[in-house]
């Protein structure tokens, strides 16, 4: 009685905790096992339509087959799917998660290298397998996740990696996945609070837009200039002249100027949407853009474009102090209008807005006018195409990873429970830090 | 030139001190600043001028007679036969006289810059929240000791409560220079930068020595709310005016407890001489920031509570930009508001793309209403020019709330008469009244009219000519030459 009423309290009071509940269950295959077949399940798996009473064939970690009354070898092992829900593993678009651990504590904050200019960092190099956020996050049905340096201009190589993994080489799916590009802003003061008794009249002025101004260009030029070095360094090894000297920045950039490798760039205001559009075109670039808050002002060139987004967490407030206080809310489903390709990422590791609330994140834009169905794609099929692995994971479809959870009800909801994590086809454990920590202080005698 | 002459022409009757007066005179005329002529304060017959005198209605055709520094007459004007003697005359003929111009919160004359030919205008003032605006030049308060890290109230954080104006002044001051062309005769200047400021004092624009500008040396205390950031207290808006309200009550118990101690001392332990509550006690009014609605309400109803002691408070709300929502409580509370002149507008330099909050935008648009909101409402107001000096700039300013609805003798009195009663000096200065300090604004026209030029300004009866603005030719003569802004010879 005790333990359902608090399981309530937390679910729909916070959000914020991955639901402490039952889990495990009956009849899942010992940790090692790759090879399954879950029987009488609602199959949701959002390359097509749901199936009712369905099954998923497992083998050897991928998906063998989905559908109706399906016959499966007689030794595979049999999950009792009956009144669960099989989805896709989510996908957080952006996040930092194996990265950092506190962000307040340095030391446990891998995330960023000094320099303007580091494109030859892999963030997977610094994933910590051990992170106490990867259980807790993959608790809530997130399977696998874009993690990506942060810094100046040009902090690193994003890496895409699946959220279960003894090793960062058994975690990665694609370790150069993108490069991350912060497009430069002309930061002007907002001035919000500028009237208040006894400010200087007129509002802030010590960052003047001249100033800012001239910050941007020289940004700007020392971006192209990289940018060009970089072509001629490709040029140069091309032709491999004698006493021709590797430089492992300039080389880690050959990929993106190729256009096999697309730049994530964190453009969040209208100025820099269509810096970061104008910047692609003249540097023939395959870009995605990242955090791009107002990108439903710029619907018609970013489609034009034809250019992806992986918008931030919904859950935050409006960039401008007019804005309606659903503005956040409401740009996915502006964005689906538009036509536009977008996922969502959970951006920094901030307590608040950490990989394991993915799922309410898209579940807010739901609320605000995205179809249901959208928001599942924004959150699995959307993201893996996003980032050039839709043949691998996003969707319940024959060849793909078998990165999938078992539900009792939609994982958007706070308060369902994913029953079971499998990634690659192996069942995850479902032990973590909070739910440790929720069985120490339930017990506690009073 | 009328006035060396009758200046000789006085002598000429005393011979005894003739060649030392003249001499004396040319001595002064060749090595000191201009603004010395000045002082020699003669008799002046303004003659047949329009003349409004602010505390009555108008009358055309009028004379000021100005004696040593006062109005001695105001009325129609003299027959020929009854010109003094000894008055210069100075036919006024299409030109209106105005009382001086007050300044009803200033810090004019607490900054030591000189004169230059180029001068600019002073800058805005600071106080309020945040940190001020760094000055022009240094300014003469001291800053207060050993508050790097005031730990609480008892170390008297961010307070100067005892300094005053007066003390501080520097006659040379280019702001008095600039004010006085702008038709300034007298401001009421106020240190700055501290939770409790100092004590303002009510100064005339122009005088030898810093004395000579006095008129009332403490006529209120100046307080912001700034806060000292993270490592000291206060650091919040909260603390801030928790420190105020302890300031109050300790002040309380110090006035009584010296009280006590002043009619018996013996077999008494003396209260700690306190120089902060000392200021404090010796405040005739207080000027409060409040900009915003919300800090109109919140000051007046601090204001209340701080009524609570036996300490003298006298409220005066400063800055007012949005006081045209705060109608009501402040006819209900009868407090003062003073208002800046400097209206909130878009940084020179902003942003082309910068999406402006809408509360700033309507800020903006409706802070010009406010002087006719509360000249309607029969609330008392006064300007300040919060460092609109240049004479083009104030008519602009002022144009600008007379085209927002308010009467333009309203304006004018907010300029002159409202900031002297404010502050208690409307025996003194304010209007053209018998008796009054010479304190004249003499002007081609309307004196906030856009084309009007100021042709001369009296500060304790004592002449200066503003230079003529646009391409005014050089004087050849250099040293004996009215500099700008200095006096007329």
């Amino acid at each position: 009685m005790r333990f359902k009423q608090l399981v309530t309290f937390i679910a729909t009071a916070s959000a914020v905790f991955a639901q402490p509940a039952a889990t495990g269950i009956s009849g899942a295959p010992a940790a090692g096992g790759d090879s399954f077949i879950i029987k009488g399940a609602t199959v949701h798996p959002v390359s097509g339509a749901d199936i009712q009473n369905g099954s998923v064939i497992v083998r050897n970690g991928k998906i063998l087959g989905v559908g109706k009354n399906l016959a499966a070898p007689k030794d595979l092992k049999i999950i009792d799917g009956k009144g669960l829900h099989v989805y896709p593993g989510m996908i957080d678009a952006a996040t930092e998660i194996g990265l950092v651990e506190i962000s307040s504590v340095r030391e446990t904050s891998d995330t960023t290298e000094l320099g303007k200019f580091n494109p030859h960092l892999v963030a997977l190099t610094a994933v910590n397998p051990e992170s106490e956020h990867i259980p807790v996050t993959r608790f809530n049905g997130i399977t696998s996740a874009l993690t990506m340096p942060a810094g100046q201009l040009i902090s690193g190589q994003v890496s895409l990696i699946h959220l279960d993994g003894w090793t960062t080489d058994e975690m990665g799916i694609k370790p150069r996945a993108g490069l991350h590009m912060r497009m430069p802003a002309i930061a002007t003061p907002r001035g919000n609070f500028a009237f208040d008794s006894g400010d200087a009249p007129g509002g802030g002025g010590r960052n003047s837009f001249t100033e800012a101004k001239r910050n941007f260009d020289k940004e700007m030029a020392e971006l192209n200039e990289f940018f060009e070095s970089a072509r001629r360094y490709m040029q140069l090894k091309a032709a491999q002249p004698a006493g021709f000297k590797p430089d492992l920045k300039l080389d880690a950039m050959i990929p993106v100027l190729e256009g096999k490798e697309p730049v994530l760039i964190t453009a969040v205001r209208e100025r820099e949407i269509k810096d970061a559009l104008a910047f692609a075109d003249k540097q023939k670039l395959k870009i995605i853009l990242l955090d791009a808050q107002e990108a439903w002002k710029v619907t018609k060139e970013i489609k034009e474009h034809n250019v992806p987004v992986v918008l931030g967490p919904m859950l935050s407030l409006p960039l401008n102090e007019d804005d309606p206080y659903d503005r956040q809310y409401t740009t996915p489903a502006d964005l689906l209008k538009a036509g536009i390709l977008f996922s969502i990422g959970t951006l920094e590791g901030n307590a608040n807005l950490a990989s394991r609330n993915l799922p309410f994140q898209a579940a807010q834009a739901v609320a605000f006018g995205l179809p249901h169905d959208e928001a599942i794609k924004a959150v699995t099929i959307n993201a893996a195409q996003i980032w050039g692995v839709g043949d691998q994971i996003g969707t319940l479809e024959e060849g793909k990873w078998a990165d999938l959870i078992l539900t009792d009800g939609d994982p958007l909801e706070a308060t369902t429970t994913v029953k079971q994590v499998f990634v690659k086809g192996k069942p995850s454990d479902m032990g973590n830090k909070q739910r440790q920590l929720y069985e120490k202080y339930i017990n506690r005698p009073n | 030139m009328t006035q060396r002459f009758s200046a000789l022409w006085r002598s000429r009757r005393l011979p005894a001190s003739w060649s030392t007066a003249a001499l004396t005179a040319l001595a002064l005329a060749s090595v000191a600043p201009p603004h010395l002529l000045a002082q020699t304060k003669g008799t002046w017959l303004l003659q047949d001028a329009r003349i409004v005198p602010v505390s009555g209605p108008a009358l055309d055709h009028g004379a000021v007679l100005v004696r040593d520094g006062l109005i001695e007459a105001v009325g129609a004007n003299l027959p020929g036969l009854n010109i003094p003697k000894d008055a210069s005359v100075i036919d006024c003929k299409g030109l209106t006289i105005y009382p001086g111009l007050v300044d009803g919160l200033s810090n004019w004359g607490l900054t030591n810059s000189p004169p230059t030919s180029a001068a600019p205008a002073a800058g805005g003032r600071g106080g309020g929240r945040g940190p001020a605006p760094a000055p022009a030049a240094p300014t003469p308060t001291p800053a207060p000791q050993g508050q790097t890290a005031s730990r609480g109230p008892e170390d008297r954080p961010s307070t100067t409560s005892w300094i005053k104006a007066a003390d501080q002044l520097y006659p040379n001051d280019r702001a008095l220079e600039t004010a006085r062309n702008g038709g300034f005769t007298s401001a009421v200047t106020f240190p700055t930068g501290n939770i409790f400021s100092g004590q303002g004092s009510v100064i005339n624009l122009a005088g030898e020595r810093a004395g000579d500008l006095v008129l009332a040396e403490a006529v209120g205390q100046y307080l912001s709310l700034r806060t000292a950031g993270f490592r000291s207290y206060p650091g919040s808006l909260m603390g801030t005016i928790a420190y105020i309200r302890q300031i109050y009550l300790d002040a309380d118990r110090y006035k009584l407890a010296k009280a006590i101690y002043e009619k018996h001392p013996q077999g008494l332990q003396r209260p700690a001489y306190d120089r902060a509550l000392e200021g404090v006690l010796a405040s005739q009014r207080i000027l409060l920031p409040a900009t915003r609605n919300v800090e109109v309400e919140r000051m007046l109803a601090f204001a209340q509570e701080l009524k609570i002691n036996d300490v003298k408070v006298n409220a005066i709300l400063y800055g007012g930009h949005e006081a045209w929502r705060s109608i009501d409580v402040l006819k209900q509370s009868g407090t003062p508001v003073l208002l800046s002149l400097k209206y909130p507008e878009k940084a020179t330099d902003a942003d082309p793309a910068l999406d402006e909050a809408d509360r700033i935008l309507e800020l903006r648009d409706k802070a010009p209403n406010t002087p006719g909101a509360l000249a309607k409402a029969g609330i008392k107001f006064a300007f300040y020019s919060d460092g609109v000096a240049t004479p083009r700039e104030l008519k602009a300013a002022v144009k600008k709330a007379i085209d927002a609805g308010l009467d333009p003798a309203a304006a004018l009195r907010a300029l002159t008469l409202s900031p002297a009663e404010i502050f208690g000096v409307s025996d003194r200065i304010g209007s053209i009244e018998k008796g009054k300090i010479a304190n004249l604004v003499v002007a081609d026209g309307d004196l906030f009219a856009t084309s009007t030029k100021v042709k001369y300004v009296f500060i304790d009866g004592a002449r200066f000519e503003p230079p003529v603005e646009e391409a005014a030719p050089a004087r050849p003569n250099g040293g004996r030459g009215a500099g700008r802004g200095g006096p007329a010879r």
